[in-house]
């Protein structure tokens, strides 16, 4: 479904990811382990065309993606649910997604459905629809956020560290919503560092460490891995 | 008691067209983080386009209007297309440097065109309100009336545009989250320009409304501009509401200033008010709706 072969990104002269091959097949939820400042960011970035790649490529369903627009890529079906949410937070719980579903806006019957999905799946946004999306507390921003990006109606869905400063409980709810939004048939790539939590929802997990892959395998390999366990675990 | 609100109506005039100019800066600020000093040439391009509509081609003023609106809009759209877009990743001060580039070449291009010297575009409706006359005993030009009117009808459809319609969405959001806006699939490349339009084409309407109450010549645009700065610090760089109450502001001090102290005064007034109530709110009056 999406694929990314040698992938490899500058920031000037520093290299933040050198030849990174990753690939997520349909209906699968494959989780990105990385230490802050592994590349995560990076990766996703690329693979929605805000960074430019320097050598490698992108595939998503066999279409190549190299120079395409970001609002092209969104309308191919890949979005982006990025890290630290880049809501409006002037607008509208409710202006911010249906902003999400802007590239499909000849068709808003359907996002209306969406909507509702969207609406049923987190009911706390329907109570605070009218208030401005900068006033909400971070876990409900980032159900703002993972719900205008499936407005974007993704077949492939990237989330970078949705957990990211939120309250365990917190987290367990956005990863259980994951989870769901992947067993609706969602293709899911998730960036995390709070490895054990993601490993439980994974069908495979990759670890990026210094823009390179360095590990790749089923959640069960993994938690057994001792370097893992004592790189992300703290077990 | 009239002469009090004979210098409010001059001021909410004054105060109308300042609006006008710094909306358009503003709202290029707020998504661009562009301090354009082109602007003011901007609202002198739309007066030189008006007046070669009703002078050359015979348009009466509306037309004038129109057309003024749509050359001046096209100008910004090159501008951003030609020059600021080209500078995107560079440091602040290479717009601001283009920018003055640009009023420069602007300015020059309609000098050697028109020439350094005054020119005029009549009023279309000279005369005054009879009833502000016969009722308040106000003297009012009807131009004066229609810069008011003019000014408050476009202020409206602004915001209706901003607030109510997917495209002002967009603006709004490329304003707020730069890269929240790319990833949910918005042009920023049409959000800019689409901006830098609705800019241009408030400048010269601005512009046009004001005209047959003051002069065209090359350098007309460079007081208001500064002035239209001022505004929006104090309103808050990147504030829709604030332009407009800033606008207001400086219209009515410039009014009161010019008439309680002195005519010759009446810019001085201004940059003093902005001086006080930068040093009491740096962070300006009102932080509003586009950021
Ligand atoms: N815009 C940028 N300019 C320069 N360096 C950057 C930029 N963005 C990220 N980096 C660097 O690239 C590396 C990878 O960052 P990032 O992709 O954000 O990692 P992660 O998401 O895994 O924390 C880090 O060392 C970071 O400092
Ligand atoms: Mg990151």
């Amino acid at each position: 479904m999406l694929r990314c072969e040698g992938a490899t990104l500058d920031y000037g002269s520093y290299r933040a990811l050198d030849g990174v091959s990753v690939h997520v097949e349909a209906g699968e939820l494959v989780v990105m382990l990385g230490a802050n400042g592994a590349g995560k960011s990076s990766l996703f970035l690329a693979i929605s065309g805000l960074r430019r790649l320097k050598a490698g490529a992108i595939r998503l369903g066999g279409r190549d993606l190299a120079g395409a627009k970001p609002s092209a890529i969104v309308e191919a079906g890949l979005v982006h649910c990025p890290e630290g949410r880049k809501l409006f937070p002037g607008m509208s719980v409710e202006k911010n997604l249906r902003l999400g579903a802007y590239v499909h806006r000849r068709d808003p019957a359907r996002s209306e459905e969406i909507l509702d999905e969207v609406f049923g799946m987190f009911p706390i946004l329907r109570e605070k629809r009218h208030d401005p999306a900068g006033s909400l507390s971070g876990g409900q921003q980032q159900m703002v956020a993972i719900g205008r990006a499936l407005m974007g109606r993704p077949k492939v869905l990237l989330l970078d560290e949705p957990s990211l400063g939120l309250a365990p409980l917190v987290v367990k709810q956005v990863l259980e919503a994951v989870k769901a939004i992947n067993a609706a048939g969602t293709t899911v790539l998730l960036a995390e560092q709070n490895a054990f939590a993601a490993l439980q929802i994974a069908d495979r997990a990759y670890v990026l460490e210094n823009g390179r892959i360095v590990m790749e395998g089923e959640p069960a390999t993994l938690l057994r891995d001792e370097g893992i366990r004592r790189a992300y675990i703290g077990a | 008691m009239s002469l009090f609100f004979q210098q409010v109506l001059n001021g909410l005039t004054l105060g109308s067209v300042y609006s006008l100019v710094a909306l358009g800066l503003t709202l290029v600020y707020g998504i661009l983080h562009i301090p354009n000093f082109s602007h003011g040439a901007l609202f002198m391009a739309g007066a030189y386009a008006a007046f070669f509509a009703s002078t050359a081609l015979g348009a009466n003023y509306w037309v004038a209007l129109v057309f003024a609106a749509v050359v001046t809009a096209g100008i910004a759209v090159l501008s951003e297309r030609l020059v600021f877009s080209r500078l995107r990743d560079k440091p602040p001060l290479h717009d601001m440097i283009a920018a003055i580039g640009l009023l420069l070449l602007i300015e020059a291009i309609a000098q050697a065109i028109w020439g350094a010297d005054f020119h005029r575009l009549r009023e279309p409706y000279p005369g005054i309100w009879q009833w502000l006359r016969i009722n308040a005993g106000l003297v009012m030009p009807i131009q004066r009336g229609i810069i008011i009117a003019g000014a408050v009808v476009l202020m409206i459809a602004l915001h209706l545009f901003l607030t109510r319609t997917t495209t002002g969405a967009t603006i709004i959001a490329m304003a707020q989250n730069r890269e929240g806006a790319s990833l949910v699939g918005i042009d920023l490349t049409r959000v800019s320009m689409i901006t830098f339009a609705i800019s241009g084409a408030l400048a010269a309407v601005a512009a046009v409304l004001f005209v047959p109450i003051s002069l065209i010549f090359p350098a007309m645009g460079n007081l208001v501009i500064l002035k239209a700065f001022v505004i929006i610090i104090l309103g808050g760089m990147g504030s829709v509401p604030g332009a407009i109450l800033g606008g207001m502001v400086i219209g009515l001090v410039e009014s009161f200033g010019a008439f309680y102290v002195s005519t010759d005064m009446k810019d001085v007034i201004a940059f003093a008010a902005l001086v006080l109530i930068l040093s009491l709110r740096p962070e300006g009056l009102f932080p509003g709706y586009a950021r």
